[in-house]
C-alpha cells in the first residue's frame, strides 16, 4: 500500500486508542517508518533497473514481512506496550492484500505468497480503503473536537 | 565480528599456540574436550553468582571464556575444524549464557523478565548472525562492564544490542538475497519466486506467478 494509506491507517489507530507520547511515537515507526526498507532497497533498483519504470521489482524486506515479529514482539514485552506489534500487524495486513509477491518468513523460508484478497484490482483495494480511512480520521476527529 | 579479523584470529593462535600444543600433543585433549570444560566453568561462574559469589563468578566466566577461545584455536591448529565441533561450540555457547544470567536471576540481581528477553534475543542473533557475518558480540562479555555499571541496565544493553543486531542481520541477508535477484536478471516480475525457489530447491513451477499467470490473473503492480 501507498504511504499515504499507512498514514491515515495509523494516524486512525493513534486517535482511535488516544495515543500520546512515547506510544504516538511507536505506533507511527512501526505503522508507516517500516517502509525505510523501501530505501535501503533504492541502490539495488537503481543498480539494476536504472531510472526506469519496472513493475513488480521485489521492493521489501524483513523489515516488514510477519518474521520481523520474532523481534518486534520481545521489543513491545520489553518496552511494556502492545502498540508496536498492534501497527505493524496493521501494516502487514494492509500490505498483504496488494498483490505484489512477498516473502513472509524469509530467510527461514522461501515461501513466496501474493496476500490476500488477490481477485479484486489493487488500485479499487486501495482507493476504497483510502476513502474510508480519510473518512474515519475525519468523524473520529470530529467526535474529539465535540468532546 | 572475530571471526571477520583473520588477522586477529592468527596472532591469538600464535599467543595461545604453546598451550594449545600441550594441551593436545601432552594431554591429549580434543576441541570438543575444552569446550565441554569451558561449558563446566560457565556452569560453575552461574551456580557462583546464583549464591552471591558475583566476582567469583565472574572469575569462572573468565577461565570459561579462555578456553572457549582455545577451542577454535586448536581445531585450527590441528585441522580439527568440523561443521559439528562449531555446532557444539555454538550450542554450549548459549547454555553458558543462560546458565550464567539465570545466575543473576536467581540471586535476584536482575529480573526473570530481562534475562529470559536476552536470551531469546542471543537464540534469534545466532540463528542469522553466520549467514549475515554481522553479531554485536555483547553477551557474556558485557557482564564484566558490571564494575562499573548496574547489572540491570547491563542486560537492558544486552538485550536491545543482540535485538538489533538480530534487525540488522535480516536486512542485510535480505540485501544479499537482493543481490542474488538481480543477478538472475530477466523479468524482474518472478525474480523474487525464482530466487526463493532456487534458495529453498523448489521447481519454479511452483511459484505463485505461474500459477496465476495460468489463472489469467492481472499483471504485478509495483510495491509503493
Amino acid at each position: 500500500m501507498k504511504i499515504g494509506t499507512h498514514f491515515l491507517a495509523t494516524t486512525l489507530g493513534v486517535q482511535a486508542m488516544g495515543l500520546a507520547g512515547q506510544d504516538r511515537i511507536l505506533a507511527y515507526t512501526f505503522g508507516m517508518a517500516v517502509d525505510v526498507d523501501h530505501l535501503v532497497k533504492l541502490p539495488y533498483y537503481l543498480r539494476a533497473v536504472g531510472l526506469h519504470d519496472k513493475r513488480g521489482y521485489y521492493w521489501r524486506s524483513s523489515l516488514q514481512e510477519p518474521v520481523a515479529l520474532l523481534w518486534i514482539l520481545p521489543l513491545s514485552y520489553f518496552l511494556g506496550t502492545i502498540v508496536p506489534v498492534v501497527f505493524f500487524a496493521i501494516h502487514v495486513a494492509m500490505d498483504y492484500s496488494v498483490r505484489f509477491e512477498k516473502m513472509p518468513f524469509f530467510p527461514y523460508s522461501p515461501y513466496v505468497t501474493r496476500g490476500w484478497l488477490t481477485g479484486i484490482s489493487d488500485t479499487v483495494k486501495e482507493r476504497v480503503l483510502f476513502t474510508v480511512l480519510l473518512i474515519l480520521n475525519v468523524v473520529v476527529y470530529a467526535g474529539w473536537l465535540r468532546a | 565480528m572475530h571471526e571477520r579479523l583473520p588477522v586477529l584470529v592468527r596472532i591469538s593462535d600464535w599467543t595461545v599456540r604453546p598451550v594449545l600444543r600441550f594441551l593436545h600433543l601432552k594431554l591429549g585433549a580434543t576441541p570438543a574436550h575444552v569446550t565441554w570444560a569451558a561449558f563446566v566453568f560457565s556452569v560453575a561462574a552461574g551456580v557462583a553468582i546464583a549464591t552471591g559469589r558475583v566476582h567469583m563468578g565472574l572469575w569462572l566466566m573468565l577461565v570459561g571464556q579462555v578456553l572457549d577461545g582455545i577451542d577454535g584455536g586448536m581445531a585450527r591448529e590441528f585441522n580439527l575444524a568440523s561443521e559439528a565441533g562449531k555446532r557444539l561450540d555454538d550450542l554450549l555457547d548459549r547454555a553458558s549464557e543462560v546458565a550464567i544470567f539465570a545466575g543473576f536471576a536467581i540471586a535476584g540481581i536482575v529480573s526473570y523478565k530481562i534475562v529470559v528477553l536476552a536470551l531469546i534475543a542471543i537464540a534469534l542473533l545466532t540463528t542469522v548472525a553466520q549467514r549475515a557475518r554481522f553479531d554485536p558480540g555483547l553477551k557474556r562479555f558485557a557482564l564484566y562492564f558490571g564494575i562499573w555499571f548496574p547489572y540491570p541496565l547491563i542486560f537492558d544493553v544486552i538485550f536491545l544490542a543482540n535485538l538489533a543486531g538480530y534487525a540488522i542481520d535480516l536486512l542485510i541477508i535480505d540485501c544479499q538475497f537482493q543481490a542474488d535477484m538481480d543477478a538472475l536478471g530477466g523479468d524482474l516480475d518472478t525474480v523474487a519466486s525464482r530466487a526463493a525457489a532456487m534458495d529453498g530447491g523448489r521447481p519454479l513451477s511452483a511459484g505463485p506467478r505461474r500459477q496465476e499467470r495460468a489463472a489469467g490473473a492481472e499483471p504485478v503492480p509495483a510495491d509503493p
